[in-house]
């Protein structure tokens, strides 16, 4: 059984006079990877924002599945769609703690079952041994992670000294940390170069079969799209103009024209 | 130096005494003179002489320097980063070394009223460095307004002894938590400022608690200041030469000789011993998720909300422990001066605790205890020369800002490390 996951009905976003999102609906599976493409300006990180509690959309619903739960996205503003209703997300351009270490990044992002079992920071002044064993599976799951993108010899040094594919990757292994059901991701190929891309791949694969996590990907790279997508919803200007499998997609006479111009 | 370079210097040199014989030479080379009521033009070479050869040697001179400068500049090590980087080795024993000696400070043979006045008032300064290192330091909150948190915790200290009569170790905690709430009200209207904003309003609310303490009269006696304040008591034993019927001092409990120094001395462990549980505290909250919640929160907002993480209770939380440690400090000031009044209060304590953290570099301990040690030692040491005083405080902050750009120790240690 694959029901949906985020079901997005209706969804608009104005700033204004200007219609970013414009009726837009969609859904998401799990154990799927969702693509969403479009020209510049289409309006791909707009429904990204308004997913992620950053922007407040103007009409419209959201709906999130989580273990047969049915939560309103609307329902939670910033910081809580990530705590409480585990939607992670990554930026298009790389937001890390660059002074921090790789490590540091990691426990961050762990941070609100770390706060509790600290007992909001009383349990870990005095060291209490509950505190230090969560601490210490925390650095477990940091660790494997790690390892996954092979950063873990470098889980010492400061993430802003990693070269750039390599944040990248600990970009979305440190939103893994906060344990997701659904991953948005926004142009996680941006930059890299064709053996990066195809590490990339590697990864999102992983997370999708291996992980059971629902990935929601923004992408220009077409290669990565292609690849992995299992579904591929195209927008053009706010709205949704055409949806359906990759190879679908490739061969769609809308899709085209919204990316080349018609023919006179 | 290369042959090259001394030939280029030299083709320089030379063509700036060309320059200058062309400007000076008509210029101050011809000189007209009225002889026998007829002007004519009376060279005088040697002066042009004189002067071509002092642009042309300067020249040269000035290329030397630039050069070594520049040679210079490719070198690791400046003086700056030696001290840093042995201070980052030896941290440890340092910190050793130095608590050791501030344990043993008072039976030091120099150490007089004087030095132990001193030796006091940077403590106090530490410890206010220390508890703003956690506002701005850690969570990267510029926050102008860390006096107005002292003076809570000097009035509140200051009221509830005179009022109610409570003993020190009653009220200490009692000024910190009220320093602590203040921290909290100046924390909810600024958790959406960021930056220059956030140091502007910050600014305001230190200023707003100066005037509420000058004009509330019934309560804080305005300019008149709170005077009477109690003295500390060794745990319940005053340092009084005459103590009142039936009351045992110090001095007498030990059986010693009366002597003011006892208190002195007394208040200096005092306020070391408040001093370093700040630094305890902050080394170990650094540690815990709340102390990497604010670093990461110094770092990038926008992420943090991505992770989850509450960005108004971990700045709330920032604002509130430091300024407990900020009333601490001020409860302890109330109780050494016996008086306080507005006065002790202004901006320029502000300014002053927000140099000392950040030309100590922010968010290291260390570098708080350094840039006292130079900031106030030097104000102290300038104290005979009056006005040159401040001239001679912001002279040591731009040379600091010249060395050490990022502060005297910018060096970052994990929190957290894999451990191989």
């Amino acid at each position: 059984m694959n029901e949906k996951l985020l079901d997005v009905q209706n969804l608009t976003m104005k700033f204004g006079g200007l219609i970013a999102i414009d009726n837009l609906t969609f859904s998401a599976k799990k154990d799927h990877i969702t693509s969403i493409i479009g020209p510049n300006g289409a309006g791909k990180t707009t429904v990204f924002n308004c997913l992620t509690g950053f922007y407040k959309a103007t009409a419209g619903s959201m709906y999130l599945n989580k273990d047969n739960n049915k939560m309103d996205l609307k329902k939670f503003s910033d910081f809580k769609v990530a705590q409480k209703a585990g939607v992670a997300r990554t930026f298009q351009n790389i937001r890390l703690f660059p002074q921090m270490s790789v490590l540091e990044n990691m426990m961050v992002a762990q941070h609100n079952k770390l706060m509790t079992a600290s007992g909001f920071s009383i349990l870990g002044l005095i060291n209490s041994k509950s505190y230090l064993q969560k601490e210490k599976e925390a650095m477990e799951i940091s660790k494997y992670w790690l390892d996954i993108i092979g950063l873990t010899n470098r889980a010492d040094d400061n993430a802003g000294d990693l070269p750039y594919g390599d944040q990248r990757k600990l970009e979305i292994v440190r939103a893994m940390c906060i344990e997701p059901h659904l991953l948005c991701l926004d142009e996680p190929a941006a930059g890299l170069n064709a053996k990066e891309s195809a590490e990339l791949n590697k990864l999102l694969k992983f997370i999708k079969n291996d992980k059971k996590t629902g990935i929601l990907l923004i992408e220009h790279d077409m290669s990565v799209v292609m690849g992995i997508s299992d579904h591929v919803v195209v927008l053009n200007y706010g709205k949704k103009i055409f949806e359906g499998t990759a190879s679908e997609t490739k061969n769609s006479p809308e899709v085209i024209e919204a990316y080349l111009g018609t023919e006179d | 130096m290369g042959k090259d370079f001394i030939q280029k210097s030299l083709k320089d040199s030379l063509l700036t005494g060309i320059i200058a014989l062309a400007l000076f030479g008509p210029i101050v080379g011809l000189r007209t003179v009225a002889k026998n009521e007829v002007l004519v033009v009376e060279p005088k070479w040697f002066i042009v002489l004189l002067i071509v050869a002092l642009c042309a040697v300067g020249r040269f001179f000035i290329n030397i320097y630039s050069y070594k400068k520049e040679q210079r500049r490719g070198e690791a090590s400046s003086l700056g980063k030696i001290i840093a980087n042995f201070l980052d080795e030896k941290g440890a024993q340092i910190a050793i070394a130095a608590i050791a000696f501030s344990i043993i400070f008072p039976f030091m043979p120099f150490a007089d009223r004087y030095w132990m006045d001193i030796a006091i008032m940077m403590l106090t300064y530490i410890m206010l460095g220390w508890g703003l290192n956690i506002v701005i330091g850690l969570a990267g909150l510029l926050d102008l307004g860390y006096v107005a948190f002292y003076a809570v915790g000097a009035y509140s200290y200051a009221l509830f002894a005179i009022h109610f009569g409570w003993s020190f170790w009653v009220c200490l905690p009692i000024a910190g938590l009220f320093a602590g709430m203040f921290g909290i009200l100046l924390g909810f209207p600024v958790l959406r400022l960021r930056g220059d904003y956030l140091a502007i309003v910050t600014l305001a609310f230190g200023e707003m608690i100066r005037i509420l303490l000058l004009n509330w009269y019934e309560l804080t006696k305005g300019p008149d200041g709170l005077t009477g304040i109690p003295r500390p008591s060794f745990f319940g034993l005053p340092f009084k030469r005459y103590p009142d019927e039936g009351v045992e001092t110090f001095h007498t409990f030990f059986g010693l000789e009366y002597d003011p120094m006892q208190r002195i001395i007394f208040l200096y462990y005092l306020i070391l011993v408040l001093a370093l549980i700040t630094n305890a505290f902050t080394i170990k909250i650094r540690r815990l998720p709340v102390g990497r919640a604010w670093e990461a929160l110094r770092e990038d907002e926008i992420a943090c909300k991505s992770l989850g993480v509450n960005p108004r209770n971990t700045k709330l939380t920032a604002f509130a422990i430091g300024a407990m440690f900020g009333g601490f400090a001020g409860s302890f000031f109330a109780t050494r001066q016996a008086f306080i009044s507005p006065e002790s209060f202004t901006f320029i304590e502000s300014a002053i605790i927000v140099a000392i953290v950040v030309l100590g570099g922010m968010g290291s301990q260390t570098g708080v205890v350094l840039s006292t040690i130079f900031l106030i030692g030097l104000i102290e040491v300038f104290r005979d020369f009056e006005s040159y005083r401040m001239v001679a405080f912001g002279g040591a902050m731009v040379l600091i800002m010249i060395f050490r750009p990022r502060g005297i120790l910018a060096k970052r240690k994990p929190t957290i490390t894999m451990g191989k």
